[in-house]
């Protein structure tokens, strides 16, 4: 039986998309069965980013609604035989969503994947409520500024309510990402610090991720940052999936980098 | 010939500046709709027209007699009976609705909120909302919290930094540090 992760953040644009696109490619370079489902529905971006947009010929409703077949609808990566990809219908809306269709599902993908990685809408209406029903774990995504951290606070408020798990008694894992870390303007006092979010929302930090302009152009061309070890970004996604996986990476300290050569050289000429 | 009698809360206020009385009952009008307002001062026509228009209950230049409340805060054994005592986050969009008092071991986020009939003590930084009607709270408050203690707004930069004990003395709210040097947080 695999685990079912959603990937949430109650505030849009955080990165949930990205961060669901490259720990699911790292869980699978990690010879894992991973399998990622955009629960967006009506406003489906993972395939983009993926780079499989030319390649969804179905989508989840119609595997929910009996149409086609589960594995008529997957879609295997070009990045990595291991993992596929279930997209969000275009055309329909959330309403269409039904916790029964979503329960058979996620069995039937359980019973196939290590990990099934369920990226979430923003938000926190019936979207997201669908999204978190039948998670093992959720992966919170939040920026290091307030409105974010405020927003995945409310939405781990109704992950601890609303859960089909904490309905049976049970407890949702929660693990954090701190996405688009300005090293330098944490040090400035600019941004906020990770102690301080883990202060506030009490959970326990699986990674952080630094500010990364090469994601945009990742994102655009359909390669996820995981793929490039030169990304710093990348790494750290690497490390997240790594840390899924069970094995025990020590957190780095992307908060104050070393020096890196050329600001090494200026301080010699200075 | 049938009587009664009522313990009620008044709001005096003292009017020298129309502009600024307006000001201030329209900003807490929300508090004033179910209290009394007894005015002093210069009390001008457009202040009763305001008045008269919110439906608001005043009485002008009325001579009050004010009774003195309970001086110190004892411990009932009905308070203990009441105590709750919760160790878990209050998060953004979560309300604890509370009848007797609350022992809170940990913090309030922004966005969360309480409402307590009871006391209230908070070990942990408050950034949400509180509306308090016990006797005392003992908290400490970042400066994004809204703070009610008794229907009346408690300014939140004396509660910062420090645990504080909030209660009230004569009619007055009074904030003092729990402990001077120490921070609890």
């Amino acid at each position: 039986m695999g685990i079912v992760i959603a990937v949430i953040s109650g505030k849009g644009g955080v990165g949930k998309t990205t961060s669901t696109a490259n720990v699911g490619l790292g869980i699978a370079l990690k010879n894992k069965k991973c399998v990622v489902v955009d629960f967006d529905i009506g406003q489906r971006n993972l395939d983009m980013i993926l780079g499989l947009e030319n390649r969804v010929v179905y989508d989840m409703v119609q595997v929910m609604d009996g149409e086609v077949s589960l594995k008529q609808a997957l879609i295997k990566s070009k990045m990595s035989p291991n993992l596929h990809f279930l997209a969000a219908s275009q055309t329909k809306d959330k309403s269409i969503l039904d916790s029964q269709k979503i329960l058979k599902l996620v069995t039937d993908l359980k019973a196939e994947y290590d990990f099934v990685i369920l990226d979430a809408p923003a938000g926190i209406e019936s979207g997201y409520e669908h999204t978190i029903e039948f998670a093992d774990r959720a992966l919170v995504i939040v920026n290091p500024e307030v409105s974010s951290i405020r927003d995945a606070d409310r939405a781990i408020g109704i992950l601890d309510s609303k859960s089909q798990k904490v309905k049976d008694g049970g407890e949702v894992l929660k693990y954090l990402i701190i996405n688009r870390i300005n090293p330098r303007m944490v040090q400035s006092g600019e941004m906020l610090s990770s102690e301080d979010i883990l202060d506030i929302l009490n959970i326990p930090l699986i990674g952080k991720i630094p500010e990364d302009q090469g994601i945009i152009d990742a994102s655009n061309q359909g390669k996820p940052v995981v793929l490039d070890s030169n990304s710093p970004s990348g790494r750290a996604y690497k490390r997240v999936a790594a840390r899924l996986c069970g094995e025990e990476v020590a957190l780095e300290n992307i908060e104050s980098p070393e020096k890196g050569f050329m600001q090494k050289m200026k301080g010699i000429f200075q | 010939m049938q009587t009664k009698q009522y313990a009620i809360k008044v709001f005096e206020v003292n009017v020298t500046n129309e502009e600024e009385t307006l000001a201030f009952l329209e900003k807490n009008y929300v508090f004033f709709r179910k209290h009394l307002i007894s005015l002093h001062g210069r009390v001008t026509t457009k202040i009763e027209n305001y008045l008269k228009e919110k439906q608001l209950t005043y009485i002008v230049d009325a001579r009050l007699y004010p009774t003195k409340e309970q001086k110190s805060v004892v411990c009932t054994s009905e308070v203990e009976d009441n105590l709750k005592v919760i160790d878990k986050l209050v998060r953004s969009g979560q309300e604890l609705k509370i009848k007797g008092d609350l022992l809170l071991l940990n913090r309030v986020n922004s966005g969360g909120s309480i409402d307590i009939d009871g006391n209230l003590i908070v070990t942990q930084i408050v950034e949400g909302s509180i509306r308090c009607r016990g006797k005392f709270m003992m908290l400490k408050a970042s400066s994004k919290a809204n703070i009610v203690f008794n229907d009346v707004e408690v300014d939140n930069r004396y509660l910062q930094e420090r645990l504080n004990r909030v209660d009230l003395q004569d009619n007055e709210i009074r904030i003092t540090p729990v402990l001077k040097e120490t921070s609890w947080v």
